[in-house]
Formats: C-alpha cells, structure tokens, sequence
C-alpha cells in the first residue's frame, strides 16, 4: 500500500450540535448533540468501516469530513488539510456517495450526469472522456449510459453514484451506505468494487449497519452510540471485545413480562432480546458464562415449555448488539 | 363522534404538513406579500386602462380571487402530496371513510381560503380606500364563504386529476390565472366574446364575485341568493366529480390497473 | 479560468436540457405571458397603451423564468438531492449559477414570441414606432438587470428554504415595482422610491421611451442607473456566496427538502 504511515483521515475531540427553532409565535431553541467529541485516526490505504443504529451520528460525521458540514467543535483533517478552512483543497481530492437512489438527474442520461460532473470537478475534457468510458465499463454501466436515470435499476443508481464519486480518482473516498436497498447480489458486487478499490490504495471511509458487510471487507471498524466511537479496532479484535461472552437463543411459548425482567436482572446478563414469532418468542440472551446459563434456565422457567436451546460464540453482530444496546 | 374526530384531525395534519416546509417567514409572505402584489398590480393596470375612479371594481374583484390560491394550489397540493410521498396506499388501505378524508383535504384550505379574502378585504381597503359603508358585513361574510367553498371544489376536482398526472400543478396555475381573465375579476364578463362568456358561467367564482358585486353597493340577501345558490351548486358539481374520480381511482388501483398512480 | 467556463456551458448545457422537458418552463415562457398578453389588451384595448400589453406580457414571462426558474433550479437541486453534491464540488456555486441562468434568460426571451404573436393574430395590434438601437440598447441592459439580480438572489436560496417562497410570493409585486404593464409614475410616491433602487426599472423605463411612450428620451442616464444598480447588486451577491459557504455548512440545510 502506497503512503503508510501518514494519515488520510483525522479527527479530534469532533462535536456537532444542531439547533432548531420551532413554534411560531413562541421561538423555542432546541439543542441537538449529534456528536459528542468523536476522535478517528485512519491510515491511506485503510478500508474503514463505521457501524452504528440510525440516528447514531454516521451521516454526520460523514458530511462534517466531506466539508459539507461545519463541526461545532473539534478539529479534522483529510490529507492532512482542515475541514473547514481548506474545504476547496479536500473538494478536489475527494470523492463520496451517499446511499438511497437521490442525487442524480433523473431526467437526464447516466452520461450526461457523468459528464456534468467531470466538469464540475474541473477535469480536463480529453481525460474525462477516457475516465468515463472506464468508469462505465468497470462499473457495468456500458450500453445504458444513453438512457434517462429514472429507467435504472436500483443497483445501476448505486453505480452510477458511485462512477461520479470516482470521477477525479479521489484519494479518499467515503461512502455513506452505498449497499442500501441493493439485493444481496448488488450488495455483493459492490462490496467486491471497494475492496478492489482499496486494495488499489484508495483509502475508504464506508458507513453502514449491515454487520457482515463489515465483517467481510473492513481492515478497521469503529461502533458509534449516540454520538460517542464505543469501540474501535480490527473485526476479530471488537469480536473479541465479547469473547467472554456467548449468546444462548431459545423458543418460548408466552413468557410473561415479570419473567423477562427476572431474565434481566440476573448478574450475568448483558441483553435480553425478545423476538414474537407466530406461535412462539425467540429469546437471545447475551451473558457471560452462557453454558452455566443454559443450564439453569430449566429452573428459572420453571413448568414453561423451552425449545431449541442453543449456546454459540458471539459473531460481529452480536459484539455490535452489545456495544450499542443498554 | 370518531368520524368527526378522523375529520379535524385530518384537517389539521394536512394544514401542518403543509406549512412544515415554512418558516414563519415563508408563511407571512405566502399570506400578505402575494395578496399585496396581485391587488397592487391589477388594480394599477386597472386605473392604467380605465382611470382612478373604477379602482374598487379592480381592488375588490381580486381580493376575492385570493381564495383560489388556497382553494386551488392548498387543496391540489394536500391531495397530490399523497403521491409524492407514497402515503396513498396507506390511504386506500385504511378503513376510514372516504368522503371524510376526501373533503377533509378541502375543508382547512377553504378556512384558510377565508381568512386570506380577509387579509386582501384589509389590504385593498388600506391601499385603494375602497368603500364598504353600503355594505351588510354580514351577507359579505356569507358571500365570501361561498366562494371559498365553491373554489375549493374546483381544487377537490384538480386534486384528484394529480393523482393520475403527474404535472397537475401546471395546470392548476394555468386556470388560477385563467380565473382571472373569465370571472369578471378584471374584465366584466358582459365585455367578454360570447364563447368565453359561456366558461364563465361554468366556474366557480364568477356569481360569487357579481354577488359580491352587488352586496357592496347595497344589495340585500333576497337580490343576491340566486347567484350564491348558483355558486354552491357549481363547487357542489366540481367537488363530486373531484370525489367520484377519486373512488374511480380506488377502484381502479384495487383492481390492479392504475400501478403508476402510486 | 477555462475549467470554469467548462463547467459554466455544461450547467447551461444541462439545465437547457432539463428545461425543454419541464412542463413548468414551458408554461413559464409560452401559456403565462399570453394569459397576461390577453388580459392587458382586453384592459387597454387599442390606442397608444397597447405596447404595455404585449411587451409587458413578454417581460413578465421573460422576469418569471429569471427569477422564479432562477429560484427553482436551487429549490430543485435540494429535492433531487444534489444540492450537496453540487456544493461538495470544487467548483464555486456561482459558476453553475451563471450557467443555469443563462439557459433561463434564453427560454425567458422566448416569451415575446408568444406575447407578439397572440396580440397580433388576435387582437390585431402590434408595437409600433420602435426606435431599433435605442430598444435593442434598453433590452441588453434590462437583461444585465435580469441576470445580476438573479445571480445574486441564488445564494439566499440556497441558506435559506424560506427565501424561495418570499420571492415567489412577490413575483407579481416585481411587475409593478418595474413597471411592466403601467409606468410606475402613477403609483404612490413612495412606491416609486422603492421601485428607484429596482435595476429593471430604469431598463424597462427606456425600452418604453423606446417605443414612444412620453418619458423624454434621457437613455444614456437610464442605462447608466440600471447598470449601476445592476452592479450594486453584484457587490452584495459577493458577500452572500462567501456567506453561503459558510452558512449552509453551519446549518446542515443542504440536504433538506
């Protein structure tokens, strides 16, 4: 990987606060911490993932590092260059794409958007010309890059997002839930495209709440909460992170809500999750020491009928679910 | 007792979804700053053609055109945001009645409709002194919520046609300024061609308007009822055909053939 | 310089493209002047007043797709979503501006076709006794007009969503400030004040002299006024595109529809 060693992406001590006014006659100013000092260290060439539940501050951080958003505190640096007073130098060295099928002309072709594009990244027209053909062709757009957005698919959406963002060969890249709504097979391909884009040396800065997506691409990931980084590390290294935890999962025929509670307030137990199926409740419960757990669950559901118990090691999700759960 | 209650709270969903785009700001200058200009405007080329003294005629005529603005662009806007935002489905699918909904849509707008005749009753009588001592309020009250309501069914009509087209809003602006040209807002319908005298009779508007005409120089309810009961009968009209392509459209997207209106 | 200049001509390029299939554009330039072409002859017949009613349904129409399509682009970009990435661009907002806008003063100017053709087919009137270099002169300038007062309400489009509604809801007032269909001399004094500092004004003012309404002929000051003011309003739009860089960041307002 090229440029080790220096970091593509900064942050420190990082805080947005949003203020909205509502009430016509009666102004009412309301505080809104989307971020609460959020400090990321990530190297070139690093495929980065941030995990966490909506509303968590994902897409505003991703803004603040695209200078589309002022942070309110705290200082960031792209390229070694600030956010906010060298914005006009990271526009031009960066790339990003934001998830969902808006921000495209719908009425017009995959190419003119392309083009108007290029334009607007100041790209020479001789090489605009020869980066788009590529971009079509490895983004499997070539043939369709005459007809109107509004006939794509939701996958050729996400693909053409994603040729504008790589349009000026951005050194970073950041990509705010690109493999949202896509089908599995979309999803995979486009995973397949950024690891591709990685390997390559782009350094990726991706969002996104599909744990096996980070799982299989990210060489880093970071978990936020409410506008706080709880964890950050390698995969295996957050799985760890629960490793003398374990999950026991089994069905139920309906367990009262006292009963529940009793489930939660017992010292090893971190969650209990309760899922309704049709005719019965699939209950996970995230502990420490979930063989002990298991096996005195007969008495604490005591003449109730429980079915398919199963002890097992925790996976991402579950080291996620326990990292943004109370 | 529960229909009731479907319909206000209906009503005042629709009423705040539609403002939650605007600020206060944005509010004010939708309900003072366009009465202002259209009253200004006309009237001025009203004096411009036919001098100072026919500038109540002018002031007056247009005041009463504002309710389209609600009655036309609120209503078409509250009915057609079902499609944009995707809320028909739920709609369709949801067991409340209908025609409650339906003029649910209406009935804020032509409230608001009201108090912008108002607002530009306020305006032309700061702007252009126009004279109301003839006047019995409260029959002008009465005229003014006619045509509130006749207009608003117009929109209901238009509302239902932006559930199947998807420009609808070009075409209301056409006919809000249309509105303008045959009602005997600006021109006295007598001095139209006979054809164009012929759409008149048809829109709402135009017997509210003469009505109106009428109360502020000094005519009571007995002269004028035939003209207000013309100008319900008229929204009356446009609002069922506005409600029967509704339940068309029902009928049709249950049956599978109408996808795109969603 | 000229990657900037690209980037203009394909804002221009795009817009046009987005606006020969946009029903509003085309009632904007071909159904609304004729609605207004109509009413001003019905008003003010024949005589000397009718060149108020053809020009002035084309200025009307030419003003709308200024400032209102001006308006719309903006208002436009922030529903499709691309208002971000257009300001995550390393290309300043008003070079896309300048390009957009000019594909509106083009359909804008379309609007005399209709206006002149329904007064003639119609009503069998026309704007006579034009003074060709005095009238092409005014029209320039009022296009300078135009363009710098659209240039420079942009921004605040962009800050604010409410700016939008403001300036649409005081389209019609505009037509009186400029004094589109009547001369302004008529109105209150005051009005005619504030209608002073209104660029197109002066501009409209000469394209009348120029087709011999009774204002005297001083269209060296007109010009000059219009294209004073015209520059004023470039100095003020200066600020506010700095300021919207900063602003609409603070805000996080981009994305909002």
């Amino acid at each position: 990987m090229r440029f080790m060693g220096t970091s593509a992406i900064q942050a420190d001590q990082l805080r947005k606060t949003y203020t909205t006014t509502r009430g016509l006659i009666r102004r009412e100013r309301k505080d809104h911490i989307a971020l609460r000092g959020v400090d990321l260290d990530i190297q070139r060439g690093e495929l980065f993932g941030l995990l966490g539940p909506n509303g968590a501050g994902k897409t505003t951080i991703v803004k603040i590092l695209t200078t589309l958003l002022l942070p309110t505190s705290g200082v960031a640096r792209i390229l070694g260059l600030d956010v906010v007073n060298q914005a006009w130098a990271i526009r031009k060295r960066i790339g990003f794409v934001f998830g969902g099928e808006r921000g495209l002309y719908w009425r017009l072709s995959g190419l003119d958007n392309l083009r108007y594009f290029a334009d607007l990244y100041r790209i020479p027209p001789d090489v605009s010309r020869r980066r788009i053909g590529e971009l079509l062709e490895t983004l499997d757009l070539k043939g369709r890059e005459h007809d109107k957005v509004e006939g794509y698919s939701r996958g050729m959406k996400q693909r053409l997002h994603l040729a504008r963002g790589l349009l000026n060969q951005p050194e970073v890249l950041f990509l705010d839930e690109p493999t949202i709504g896509l089908d599995p097979v979309g999803g995979r391909e486009l995973r397949g495209l950024v690891r591709r884009l990685s390997n390559e040396g782009t350094t990726v800065f991706l969002t996104t709440h599909y744990m096996l997506e980070a799982d299989e691409i990210c060489d880093r990931i970071a978990v936020i909460k409410k506008g706080e980084i709880v964890a950050q590390g390698t995969p295996s290294s957050i799985k760890t992170g629960a490793e003398d935890q374990g999950v026991v999962e089994f069905e139920i025929e309906g367990l009262p809500a006292q009963r529940i509670e009793a489930l939660r307030q017992l010292p090893a137990v971190a969650t209990v999750i309760v899922e309704e199926r049709e005719l019965a409740q699939v209950i996970t419960i995230h502990c420490s020491r979930p063989g002990e757990l298991a096996a005195s669950l007969g008495s604490l559901l005591d003449g109730m009928q429980v079915r398919n118990v199963s002890v097992r090691e925790p996976t991402l999700e579950d080291a996620y679910v326990l990292l943004v759960s109370n | 007792m529960n229909t009731l209650r479907i319909f206000f709270r209906t009503c005042w969903f629709q009423y705040r979804a539609m403002f939650n785009w605007a600020t206060p700001i944005g509010y004010l200058s939708y309900k003072f700053l366009q009465p202002i200009g259209q009253i200004l405007f006309f009237t001025e080329l009203g004096i411009f053609a036919t001098g100072r003294s026919n500038a109540l005629y002018f002031a007056l005529g247009n005041a009463l055109q504002l309710t389209a603005i609600n009655g036309i662009f609120g209503v078409v806007m509250s009915v057609g945001n079902e499609r944009q935002f995707g809320t028909l489905p739920i709609l369709l699918g949801s067991p409340a009645n209908r025609l409650v909904t339906f003029l649910g849509r209406a009935f804020v707008h032509v409230i608001d409709g009201i108090a912008g005749v108002a607002v530009g009753l306020a305006l032309a009588l700061v702007m252009f002194q126009i004279d109301l001592s003839h006047a019995n309020l409260g029959l002008l009250a009465i005229c003014v919520c006619i045509i509130s309501l006749s207009t608003a069914g117009l929109g209901l009509m238009f509302g239902s046609l932006s559930l199947i087209m998807r420009d609808v809003f070009v075409i209301a602006n056409g006919v809000y300024y249309l509105l303008l040209v045959f009602c005997g807002i600006n021109i006295p319908v007598s001095r139209l061609p006979e054809w164009a005298q012929l759409i008149s009779t048809g829109l709402p508007l135009t017997r509210g308007v003469q009505a109106t005409r009428e109360v502020v120089s000094g005519a009571g309810l007995a002269q004028v009822s035939g003209l207000l009961a013309g100008e319900l009968a008229i929204g009356l009209v446009y609002a069922l055909i506005g409600y029967s392509m509704f339940r068309w459209l029902e009928h049709q997207a249950r049956r599978g053939g109408l996808q795109e209106a969603y | 310089m000229t990657a900037y200049v690209r980037a203009a001509a394909r804002a221009f390029e795009m817009s046009m493209k987005l606006r020969a299939v946009n029903p509003f554009t085309n009632f904007g330039w071909l159904v609304f002047p004729l609605i207004f072409v109509v009413l001003g002859l019905a008003l003010l017949g024949g005589g000397g007043k009718s060149a108020y009613a053809i020009l002035g349904g084309g200025l009307l129409g030419y003003w709308g797709m200024a400032y209102v399509e001006g308006g719309n682009e903006i208002q436009n970009e922030r529903w499709s979503g691309t208002l971000e990435q257009i300001m995550g661009c390393p290309t300043p907002l008003v070079v896309i501006v300048v390009g957009k806008l000019c594909s509106s003063l083009v359909f804008g100017a379309l609007s005399f076709f209709p206006a002149i053709a329904v007064g003639y087919f119609a009503f069998h009137q026309s704007v006579q006794n034009i003074d060709p270099v005095p009238f092409a002169v005014s029209f320039l300038v009022l296009t300078f007009a135009f363009f710098c007062m659209a240039v420079t309400l942009a921004p605040l489009y962009a800050m604010w969503r409410w700016a939008f509604s403001v300036t649409n809801g005081f389209e019609i007032g505009v037509y009186v400030l400029g004094g589109f269909m009547f001369p302004i001399s008529q109105l209150p004094a005051w009005l005619q004040v504030v209608a002073s500092v209104f660029a197109p004004t002066w501009a409209v003012r000469a394209l009348y002299a120029a087709t011999g309404q009774p204002f005297g002929r001083q269209y060296a000051l007109w010009w000059a006024v219009s294209i004073a003011l015209s520059c004023g309003y470039l100095v003020i739009g200066w600020f506010l595109y700095r300021l919207v860089d900063v602003r609409a960041r603070a805000t996080g307002q981009l994305a909002l529809a």
